[in-house]
């Protein structure tokens, strides 16, 4: 039980942060309108749609703008990296250990720094898309509101960061009971 | 073979989701109120770039919800060690509600700001005395998240009170 919410944890970190961040399927063609969007498929389908249909007349914006893509990048490195650091912590419990109670918490531990990690760069991920599509197109506009509107972005990124410092910290407190035979 | 654990075996369970639910419903919360604020702040420097800056408040007073909940969750997952002291269900419990608390008055507080600042700073660009007043109704919604840390550190302190022993 342990070493199932221990893989639960590891591989639901990786797949929610990835999936905040990454294109999907649904192509919905909103070019160059602010719209609330409640379940948008990831934050570099909006920057990227917003982004290309603002540079349609305005073509100096894309090399700037690339950096919101790469802050929505950055949030799914984030969750590669903590799945890799969770699953080196990772071990193999011998059967008659499985329900110690030291194996138990290890297990509940890594699950939850998972599920941690994931869901805060999940919506980390969202919110760095939705800011970046608004900089793209005020950017369209008037060049010089481009470094205003990072700053928020920079804001939005800074919750992405705190999931995996706490991802982090709680991750290590899983401490295995140690193999006796 | 003598292990140092004492208390209930699945306890940590709750206690370790307690941490997550404070840091995770936070964050969405803060994830809400920045992009919305963040949209309305960019439609609104297209035509008052001068006015960018100063509203950029509401993205701030939104990020705050983050760091209350990265407190509750840190205070939480370091009051879980079962081997300096022990844990009982009741205190898995106790660190679970301490971490909803804090979690979900924080997403609501976030949503209030990122409704409160978009609509704020689009009307602020056209009429400028209305900058003290959406400073104020956003200082009503951070307290929201304010109620929301202060239940959620008193409930914490409660997780070393079980009369099991």
């Amino acid at each position: 039980m342990s070493g199932a919410s221990t893989m639960m944890g590891v591989s639901s970190g990786s797949l929610v942060a990835s999936s905040g961040a990454d294109l999907t399927v649904y192509i919905f063609r909103r070019r160059n309108r602010h719209r609330h969007r409640r379940f948008s498929p990831g934050g570099i389908y909006i920057t990227g749609s917003s982004l290309i249909g603002a540079a349609i007349k305005a073509p100096r914006i894309t090399s700037k703008n690339l950096i919101s893509v790469i802050f929505c990048e950055a949030v799914a490195i984030y969750g590669v990296i903590v799945a890799i650091i969770l699953q080196t912590k990772l071990e193999s419990v011998p059967t008659s250990q499985i329900y110690a109670p030291e194996s138990l918490r290890a297990g509940y531990a890594i699950f939850a720094s998972g599920i941690i990690v994931g869901f805060a760069n999940l919506v980390c991920g969202l919110c760095v898309g939705i800011i970046g599509s608004s900089c793209a197109l005020s950017d369209a506009q008037n060049s010089s509101l481009f470094v205003k509107i990072l700053v928020i972005e920079i804001f939005g990124s800074a919750l992405g960061l705190f999931g995996v410092i706490v991802g982090i910290i709680m991750s290590a407190q899983a401490a295995w009971p140690s193999k006796i035979a | 073979m003598s292990s140092q654990f004492s208390g209930d075996e699945t306890a940590p369970f709750f206690g370790f989701l307690g941490a997550a639910a404070a840091l995770v419903f936070s964050c969405m919360g803060a994830a809400y109120g920045t992009a919305k604020s963040g949209v309305g702040v960019a439609s609104m420097g297209v035509m008052r770039p001068e006015l960018v800056m100063k509203s950029i408040v509401p993205v701030v007073m939104a990020g705050v919800l983050g760091i209350y909940g990265l407190i509750i969750a840190v205070i939480i997952s370091t009051g879980i060690n079962p081997k300096a002291k022990s844990y009982y269900l009741f205190d898995g419990y106790a660190h679970l509600s301490s971490g909803l608390a804090c979690g979900l008055a924080g997403l609501s507080a976030g949503m209030a700001i990122g409704i409160v600042g978009d609509a704020g700073v689009r009307a602020n660009a056209q009429q400028p005395k209305l900058f003290v007043g959406m400073i104020l109704i956003l200082i009503f919604a951070e307290a929201l998240a304010l109620y929301g840390l202060i239940v959620g550190i008193i409930l914490s302190s409660r997780a070393g009170q079980s009369r099991a022993e």
